[in-house]
């Protein structure tokens, strides 16, 4: 047979090289080149990583038992020999960048199932990559600046199990450097600064909504055939909105990303929530922040430490001498006692505040005049259980009040209560939170309480002092909500609001706070709702489809609103005609919709449904192993069928 | 008076005794001599209850038969299970035959072995059994120590249990009076009530609570709590509790479609495939967070005092209940909040047409259990049709109660499946959960003297003893307990002198030999369940030694054993007639029964009310006016047995 020449570019060789001439024979296999290569490049290094990219066809010829002729190549080929691990810069869910070797001769899935074996994520089928949002020019030279995570030098483990090594997996453990790559994967990062949010690029509509769907990638094709190049930016976000088997003991940097990608899908108004949703979530995400600041494992079994030390204290006492006050005064709960101003706002009246000696026992607030008058009967004593409290405070104008809507037969009694500073309130206030859930003083909460509220006091204060690094006191609380709201309120306006939604979660542990930000986020109506820009056929104008975990949306652009929903349950089967691009989707009762994608290759489409459906069926089958194969069937186009 | 002494007396002994062995441990004393400890009379701490109500005489005698018999078990199931708890520890032990002298009412508290006849009610107490194992004598004394400790909270916590005689008004005109301590949920109430109504026990059954001033009606949940809501009704409330079955409770697990698809045509709902709700169900409930049904539409709202009913377009979302101002969208930036849920409940109102001119009769309000009576802080809604009304106040309770809503319906499922053999169950349950008790044998040789029958010393303490209110400040207030938290205190005010909730303190404890066993079949799970889960486990296994020191009044009946000795009686009544009636031991009579309230009828309830209680500085501590309600009972029931 005769021989040709094969004209091959060597990577290694370094770019300007002139690619390598080998001569070969139609018959000889991949294998063959590839050796032949590697003895004329005079190299001694691992090629094993190495695979031959044949640059017109954009493919991998890794088949290496296959023969030249019957992958098609011939002389006019030209072959580039690279590795198929390459660096790539790995944008997070969290906002940070990570530099990273993927696999870019896989496809897209397997890649993504590489790279969260290395981030210790489970279940990569719920994440994908997707490219960029395209930077402006005049940041690129900010690129440099942008502190770079580097995992280049960690090796792709094949295991699937990983060892854990002081609390981390065993290649995080290897240096300072890579322990701090993995801190910032699994803890959440500080709240971004309020310009930070308010540059980034938001959804304004509907139709804005769809375009980040456009730029998912192939699942079924890899990174290099999708024209992604060494060292590119590329996102790593979660895809699919079921999230399967949470758990917070294995899935530490899976939970952080989850958060931090519903954090930024919240700042940035790509889900819509209401104004007291987004100060629930602004004050979840001062606590998570705080707490991760700080994170120091806490154990969460303080209650029964709690009883045996009551238990032993008792016995102490008891033991201790019989002196029957002395029992009393150590056993007694703590109280409050103190000079508070009371108002309590009556129509007609113009009263203020006025002072009374107070005192808080158990869950009740008793007044009188005066210290002297405390052994007799009160003025009145409140009992806060089941009351509403709110924080009424400036701390600029040094206000410091309790708001108390105390339910009573006929109706809440209002009542505010004015403490001097911001000691005195915080204890109160503390009092009065517990006593409105039914504790008392006495809680093991109550220290905290007093101490959460003392820090959240001192982010109002901090505002003015220098803009130093975010510290545990200081916040802006702007960086907690989305741009919207740094309009419609100053800071100090926001304070007290987030403060307001503050009390109901600051018991919260680090980990529930995170559950509970997400499950507040998947209770939005519009949760989990990818949008795509399609136009339905018979009809003249797009429309936007709205691809949920359980349904199908049609949304009409002229109103807004949700026309039809088809639940997939219902669905007998789709198709995709590739030729015209083109869904078709047949339901229950002859219902039968096709709509082609206007902006987006419907592939994504197809691959969306395909992927909500594939995930649906993991529940039933609890193997750990992912059935890669009927994910490629349900999403796959006709070529890899 | 004189049984406030009784009481007081009794309270006052049990302290020092328990300070006392204390202290003479503490000081190396070598055993402590638990068999010359005169018996700690049960105690009665009527904490947090500084009322009692007079009705008791307005109830019928069978109910106040009901009501006893109620009482009684409620005694004893502390007592069973402090001693089930007790008996846990004594892993060592040894698989308790059974028990060899009938006379003994010592029962084995918690052996697996169901069919084990129960004890004899008429006699007391076998002598206490010795430690199983054999320890040092300072573990020994360690244990004891903190046994009694932990036996003193026990009580504590319990004397703080409130409880409210409640009378149930069933569908069919009758009613029921039972006692509901404030650590049941409406869920134990209701199997309860089962069983006193031998109604079908399907899953549309519902404890509701009506008030005429506002005209509402409120399906309580499952998992709630009866006493709480209950407490807060005013002194004069006609407020009421009904019992009846309503369709819309559970609705939403039968036909989510209704609620979750609203917007589809009704008609082709009703046809849905079982399969398919049970996936909608599954999406809706089962994922990480509940979703709330996505409801919008006009309804109308009336203005904060004034009369008009306004027309505003309302969302319902997880967070709560919002509208969109005039000229806004819809989008969630613009939404309005008119309330979240944290602190209100949702009641349907009747014939709001006539009361408030609504557009409809078929309305809703929004407002914090507490509020009785009009007012502003109401929030009234009124919706087209009766549908509309049932998908939102159902759509408000999921978003209300989430999860729970769910778990309450399985529950109910499956207790409506098993209903005949649910009581059974989970007693077997909780008793097979302990370890056998040592033998009987053993504890009589042991060597301790049976202790005397507080019949005799009863009336002897309440001469030798002054009335010594203040002895309650030695009581320590019960430590912080974060697994259970500690019951609320008091309401400030006197409660409801009204007819249908009575709070009751706990009754004084009798000496357990003079009560015929409760009817069994009547005993509620005093405990909810989940409670018991979550008692710290070292709060379980008292150590042995225990016996030794708390001698056999102490004891507990035997483990509730439905199958035994009570054969499946027609509850209440009957039963502690036949029990209780004719063996020798009426409850203690209430000692000089002349000034008694009940032999003078006429001239109106003359409270007996314990001397002004000092001021406290343990907050739990209130007057213990509770020996009153107690000896009022028994004069009513003597009365009755007069008669």
């Amino acid at each position: 047979m005769a021989a040709w020449d094969l004209t091959v570019t060597v990577e290694d060789l370094g770019p300007d090289a002139p690619p390598l001439q080998i001569s070969v024979t139609s018959d000889l296999h991949i294998g063959g080149v590839i050796l032949k290569l590697v003895e004329q490049t005079k190299l001694k290094k691992d090629w094993s990583d190495h695979a031959l990219w044949w640059e017109q066809k954009q493919q991998w010829l890794l088949r290496t038992g296959w023969t030249l002729d019957k992958c098609g190549v011939h002389a006019d080929a030209r072959l580039i020999f690279t590795p198929q691990h390459k660096p790539l810069r790995l944008c997070l869910p969290n906002g940070a960048t990570l530099k990273m070797r993927a696999c870019f001769s896989s496809s897209v899935f397997r890649t993504v199932m590489g790279i969260c074996r290395v981030l210790n994520i489970r279940h990569p089928e719920e994440l994908s990559l997707l490219r960029p949002v395209e930077e402006k020019k005049k940041k690129k030279d900010k690129d440099s600046s942008e502190e770079l995570y580097d995992l280049t030098d960690v090796p792709l483990t094949a295991g699937s199990v990983q060892a854990l090594y002081n609390g981390m997996p065993a290649h995080f453990a290897d240096s300072p450097k890579t322990e701090a790559v993995y801190k910032m994967l699994s803890v959440s990062l500080p709240s971004p600064a309020p310009e930070a949010i308010a540059k980034l690029y938001r959804p304004a509509s509907v139709v804005d909504k769809t375009h980040i769907h456009t730029r998912w990638l192939d699942s079924s094709r890899s990174l290099m055939q999708q024209g992604i190049q060494e060292n590119d930016r590329i996102w790593l976000r979660f895809k699919y909105y079921t999230f399967h088997d949470m758990d917070p003991k294995y899935d530490a940097v899976r939970l952080t990303q989850l958060y931090e990608q519903a954090r930024w899908a919240i700042l940035l108004e790509d889900i819509d929530c209401t104004e007291e949703e987004m100060m629930l979530f602004g004050a979840l995400q001062y606590h998570i922040g705080k707490l991760s600041l700080s994170q120091d494992v806490v154990s969460t079994c303080q209650g029964m430490d709690d009883l045996e030390s009551a238990l032993k204290s008792l016995e102490v006492k008891m033991v201790g001498d019989g002196n029957s006050t002395d029992i009393l005064d150590n056993m007694t709960a703590p109280v409050l006692n103190d000079y508070l101003k009371i108002f309590r706002p009556k129509r007609l009246t113009l009263k203020g505040y006025k002072q009374y000696w107070c005192n808080f026992q158990d869950t009740s607030i008793s007044y009188y005049k005066s210290s002297e008058d405390r052994f007799g009967e009160p003025i009145q004593q409140l009992n806060l259980k089941g009351c509403e409290v709110a924080p009424d405070v400036n701390v600029a104008g040094q206000k410091f009040c309790i708001k108390l809507l105390i339910p009573a037969p006929e109706g809440m009694n209002e009542i505010y209560l004015r403490c001097e500073n911001e000691k005195q309130y915080s204890q109160w206030m503390a009092a009065c939170k517990l006593a409105s859930k039914g504790l008392t003083l006495l809680d093991s909460s109550y220290q905290s309480e007093v101490k959460n509220i003392q820090t959240f006091l001192s982010m109002q204060r901090s505002n003015s002092a220098a803009p130093t690094a975010q510290t545990d006191d200081s916040i802006n609380t702007h960086s907690l909500v989305s741009p919207r709201y740094h309009k419609k309120y100053k800071p100090k306006q926001l304070t007290p609001r987030i403060l307001e939604a503050f009390q109901n979660v600051a018991q919260l542990s680090l980990t529930s706070a995170i559950l509970k930000f997400l499950q507040i986020w998947q209770a939005l109506p519009d949760f989990g709702i990818s949008y795509f820009m399609v136009r339905f056929k018979g009809s003249r104008k797009d429309e936007v489809l709205g691809i949920a975990n359980n349904r199908l949306i049609r949304i009409d652009l002229g109103v807004g609103d949700v026309v039809k929903t088809w639940r997939y349950n219902n669905m007998r089967q789709w198709n995709v005609n590739w030729d015209i691009k083109q869904v078709a989707i047949e339901f229950d009762g002859n219902i039968n919709i096709a709509f082609g994608c206007v902006n987006a290759d419907c592939k994504v489409v197809h691959e969306y449904i395909g992927g909500y459906i594939f995930l649906s069926t993991r529940s039933r089958q609890q193997s750990d192993t992912l059935n890669e194969e009927l994910f490629h069937k349900l999403t796959g186009g006709h070529e890899a069928l | 008076m004189e049984d406030i002494d009784a009481m007081f007396s009794d309270m006052l002994q049990e302290m020092d005794l328990l300070t006392q062995s204390l202290g003479e441990e503490a000081e190396s004393a070598p055993l402590p001599k638990p068999s010359s400890i005169p018996e700690p009379q049960q105690m009665n701490f009527s904490v947090g209850f500084t009322d009692f109500n007079a009705s008791l005489h307005d109830l019928e005698d069978n109910d106040l038969d009901a009501l006893m018999a109620d009482l009684v078990a409620d005694i004893s199931a502390t007592e069973e299970k402090f001693a089930t708890e007790r008996d846990t520890s004594k892993d060592s032990a040894p698989i308790a035959p059974k028990p060899l002298q009938p006379q003994s009412n010592f029962g084995l508290p918690a052996s697996t072995d169901t069919s084990k006849p129960a004890t004899s009610s008429n006699s007391i107490a076998a002598p206490p059994p010795p430690p199983a194992t054999k320890l040092s004598k300072e573990e020994q004394e360690e244990q004891l120590k903190a046994d009694k400790i932990k036996l003193a909270l026990e009580k504590l916590k319990e004397a703080k249990v409130k409880k409210l005689v409640v009378k149930v008004v069933i569908t069919d005109g009758s009613s029921k009076t039972l006692m509901v301590d404030e650590r049941q949920t409406v869920r134990d109430v209701m199997d309860n009530l089962f069983e006193k109504t031998h109604c079908d026990c399907n899953v549309d059954w519902c404890v509701c609570e009506t008030n005429p001033d506002l005209q509402t009606e409120r399906g309580f949940e499952d998992h709630e709590n009866l006493v709480d809501p209950l407490s807060t009704w005013t002194r004069d409330s006609e407020n009421k509790v009904i019992f009846q079955e309503k369709k819309d409770k559970y609705e939403v697990f039968r036909n989510p479609q209704i609620f979750y698809m609203w917007k589809k045509d009704k008609k082709s709902l009703m046809d849905m495939k079982e399969k398919d709700k049970e996936q909608l169900l599954e999406e809706n409930f089962c994922g990480a967070s509940v979703i709330v049904p996505d409801l919008e539409g006009v309804l109308y709202l009336k203005e904060d005092g004034k009369k008009s009913w306004k027309q505003r377009y309302f969302l319902l979302r997880a967070s709560g209940l919002y509208y969109s101002p005039k000229g806004k969208t819809k989008a969630s930036r613009d939404l309005v909040c008119l309330v979240q849920f944290d602190n209100v409940n949702v009641y349907y109102c009747k014939e709001y047409r006539n009361k408030y001119k609504a557009p409809t009769d078929h309305c809703f309000i929004l407002k914090h259990p507490q509020i009785q009576k009009e007012s502003q802080y109401i929030k009234y809604l009124c919706c087209d049709d009766e549908l509309s009304m049932t998908l939102w106040v159902t759509g408000i309770r999921i978003a209300k109660y989430g999860k729970q809503l769910y778990e309450n319906y399985k529950t109910a499922v499956r207790k409506a499946s098993g209903s005949a053999t649910w009581a059974n169950r989970t007693i077997q349950a909780s008793s097979s959960a302990s370890t056998p008790s040592p033998k009987p044998k053993v504890k009589a040789a042991n060597g301790h003297a049976p202790q005397p029958t507080k019949d005799t010393m009863g009336p002897a303490n309440q001469t030798s003893f002054p009335p010594p209110p203040p002895s309650l400040d030695i009581l320590p207030p019960p430590p912080p307990d974060p697994m259970l938290p500690p019951p609320p205190p008091a309401p400030p005010a006197p409660p409801a002198s009204a007819t249908k909730v009575n709070k009751f303190p706990p009754p004084p404890k009798f000496p357990q030999s003079s009560f015929p066993p409760p009817p069994m079949d009547d005993l509620p799970p005093p405990p909810p369940p989940p409670e018991d889960a979550e008692l710290p486990p070292d709060f379980l296994p008292p150590p042995p030694p225990s016996f030794g020191s708390y001698g056999a009044d102490m004891l507990p009946p035997p483990p509730p054993d439905p199958t035994a000795s009570f054969p499946p009686p027609p509850p209440g009544p009957q039963n502690f007639a036949s029990a209780g009636g004719a063996p020798p031991p009426p409850p203690p009579p209430p000692p000089p029964p002349a000034p008694a309230p009940a032999a003078n009828p006429s001239a109106g309830y003359v409270r007996k009310v314990a001397p002004p209680p000092p001021k406290r500085t343990t907050p739990q501590l209130t007057a213990p006016s509770g020996g009153d309600l107690m000896s009022e009972l028994m004069t009513a029931m003597q009365k009755k047995r007069g008669q």
